[in-house]
């Protein structure tokens, strides 16, 4: 070590005294290193933070540090680490590098070296300048990045979109993932929030507006919303829109708040498949709950009648009245066999697992039905008008589509209006290429708003008519569903009703 | 002691018409009684028997599921025509239904209805509703 004097104008100080003390505030490791004309290095000066920065132990000044600064470099920054020192010495120009070094006690460390090279006459090179730990902010730097790389990835993961909503200038600024979702164009990256609002469907602002209003409030702690955003084409999209506000001014007025928004409109749709099943789950099961009330219903009365008219046969002494009960107990017994007949139709219908198909004229099937039908037909003059190609064939179950046929035939029939002709009118139409089978009468017509309910459900069918309506129509309806296909109704009371069965041909 | 002269029985199966009758007869129990199928018909008959001065049923036996006019329609159309109708008269429901449906709606009438009787109607059921 070789400092000249130095004297202060009040003090007087040797100057290594004075160079020691201010040495001593500086955390940073101070240097001076020489490499040699011949390669061969020392570090004539090192200052004392060298024991806190390079582990150096009590006596280091008595040793040349030179080969521990190099032998304490972790081996894979070692060749990098020469080779600046080597280009700063060959150039003159400053040496800057980052690297690591593994220290006895504090283990693996980052370290930044500086230097200022200055070639001597004799041919070395001398360095002057300072090394300083950095490992705390390399480790803040490498968590920076390791979280920016694990947002970036969760974000691509989710295939979410990030926006951020500048509240006092009023922009929008969207991420690239953003834009795609919002199939928003390249001007639109920055945007204003009336032009977000525009987007958003008419029937889903009045929300979105208020639950963004609750938490610039601060009533929400996020900021959550699913709504419809128009894309350029014209379609909307299901997005989940959340966000929180990041800045508030010192009165709580939000400055800024950023969030993302995700696409879930397969989700949404996969929802709503799953919605429509529920239903059709729900209104089947509720269907067979008044089923198994009607069963219930036609049973008790029907065996309470035998009980009761068996008790009273004994009795009856007068021979007309004998026969009238034996043809009452006969009467019974047919409707019990015609319940429990019932009762096994659907049954069958809802345990095939396959339902077996045909390929089947509809035209023909229609003709048998009026066959089957022309005593009626004939008896009440009724009008039959057909618009069914005779060369259509569908896919279907026979005795479903029999029982289709027949049961809105009788149907019509007798619900017909006693005022004018009653004309029943079968038409084929095609809706999204799938058949429908349209039969409209002119008959009473039925009063959907205070039956729609119970049209299918039975509830007329309580009554002793063995052909009544309800029984029949439910199990239709039963056949239909199980084939795939549904059953519409419109009508309206004085005028008529129709009927529209969608047949399902897929297997 | 029978309670009622003249019944109205309002029910669609002719069965229980006919076991009905034949119950009374067999007990002794004599009233003037008239059956209909529906709830439209014994409403006209109602109305029929207030206009031309015959007597009135001062008990009703009803059905629920009837078709044209069930026992429900009937009672909402008899709320109307009560107050035109110069006799006091005790409605009993008889019905096959045991749905929670049925049994619910009948609070909706609790000054109509006297009392819900499940079928098969057996003979200590006729003496409650005939007899004293």
């Amino acid at each position: 070590m070789a400092f000249e004097n130095y004297v202060n104008s009040n003090e007087s100080y040797t100057s290594n005294q004075f160079y020691e003390k201010l040495l001593r505030e500086i955390p940073d490791l101070i240097f001076q290193f020489k490499i040699e004309k011949d390669n061969t290095y020392s570090m004539p000066f090192v200052s004392n933070s060298a024991m806190e920065i390079y582990g150096f132990e009590k006596d280091f000044l008595e040793h040349d540090a030179g080969p521990v600064i190099t032998d304490r470099i972790l081996k894979e920054d070692v060749k990098a680490f020469l080779k600046s020192v080597l280009k700063s010495r060959d150039t003159l120009t400053r040496w800057n590098h980052e690297y690591r070094v593994l220290l006895p006690k504090k283990g693996v460390r980052w370290l930044k070296g500086s230097a200022k090279p200055e070639a001597m006459k004799d041919g070395s090179v001398v360095f002057y300048g300072r090394i300083t730990d950095i490992t705390a902010n390399k480790e803040q730097e490498l968590r920076l990045v390791l979280s920016e790389k694990r947002f970036e990835f969760a974000l691509e993961a989710s295939m979410g979109g990030v926006w951020d909503w500048n509240l006092v200038d009023n922009t929008v600024f969207y991420s690239e993932q953003s834009m795609k979702i919002l199939d928003l164009d390249e001007t639109e990256g920055i945007n204003s929030f009336e032009n977000c609002i525009s987007k958003v469907h008419p029937d889903d602002q009045k929300e979105y507006l208020s639950d963004i209003d609750l938490h610039l409030k601060g009533i929400t702690d996020v900021y959550e919303n699913l709504h419809r955003v128009k894309g350029r084409k014209g379609t909307y999209k299901w997005i989940l829109d959340r966000g929180k506000v990041i800045e508030r001014d010192k009165s709580g007025k939000p400055l800024r708040i950023i969030g993302t928004h995700t696409d879930i409109s397969s989700q949404k749709e996969r929802e709503d498949e799953l919605k429509k099943t529920l239903d059709i789950v729900s209104e089947q099961n509720s269907r067979l709950l008044n089923f198994a009330h009607i069963v219930s219903h036609n049973l008790r009365s029907h065996a309470g009648n035998f009980t009761m008219l068996l008790d009273l046969v004994d009795d009856i002494q007068d021979s007309s009245e004998r026969e009238e009960t034996l043809q009452h107990l006969r009467t019974i017994s047919n409707d019990l066999t015609q319940t429990i007949e019932h009762l096994n139709e659907l049954v069958s219908i809802h345990t095939e697992i396959k339902i077996a198909r045909e390929n089947l004229n509809l035209y023909e099937f229609f003709q048998r039905t009026l066959n089957v039908l022309s005593e009626k037909i004939n008896k009440h003059d009724v009008k039959i008008i057909s618009l069914i190609p005779d060369d259509i064939h569908i896919n279907y179950n026979p005795a479903y589509l029999e029982s289709i046929l027949l049961n809105f035939t009788t149907n019509a029939i007798k619900y017909s209006n006693p005022e004018r002709r009653l004309e029943i009118t079968y038409q084929l139409t095609y809706e999204k290429g799938k058949k429908v089978l349209t039969i409209s009468d002119n008959g009473l017509g039925i009063d959907l708003e205070k039956y729609k309910d119970s049209l299918f459900g039975m509830y007329k069918t309580f009554h002793q008519h063995p052909d009544s309506r309800g029984i029949g129509l439910f199990i239709t309806k039963n056949q239909v569903e199980a084939m795939g296909g549904k059953i519409e109704v419109k009508s309206k009371v004085g005028e008529g009703t129709a009927f529209k069965i969608y047949f399902n041909e897929k297997v | 002691m029978k309670k009622f002269n003249d019944v109205f029985v309002v029910d669609d199966d002719k069965v229980y018409h006919f076991i009905l009758k034949n119950l009374l007869k067999k007990n002794n129990i004599e009233v003037n009684s008239r059956f209909f199928e529906n709830g439209h018909d014994a409403i006209e008959g109602l109305k029929e028997n207030s206009k031309n001065g015959t007597t009135l049923p001062d008990l009703i036996l009803l059905d629920i599921n009837m078709p044209v006019m069930d026992g429900w329609q009937f009672l909402e159309e008899f709320r109307k025509i009560k107050g035109t109708l110069n006799k006091e008269t005790v409605i009993y429901m008889v019905s096959s239904s045991n749905s929670p449906f049925d049994l619910n709606k009948a609070k909706d009438f609790p000054n109509e209805i006297q009392d819900y009787f499940l079928k098969p109607v057996c003979l200590e059921d006729i003496c409650r509703i005939f007899l004293n």
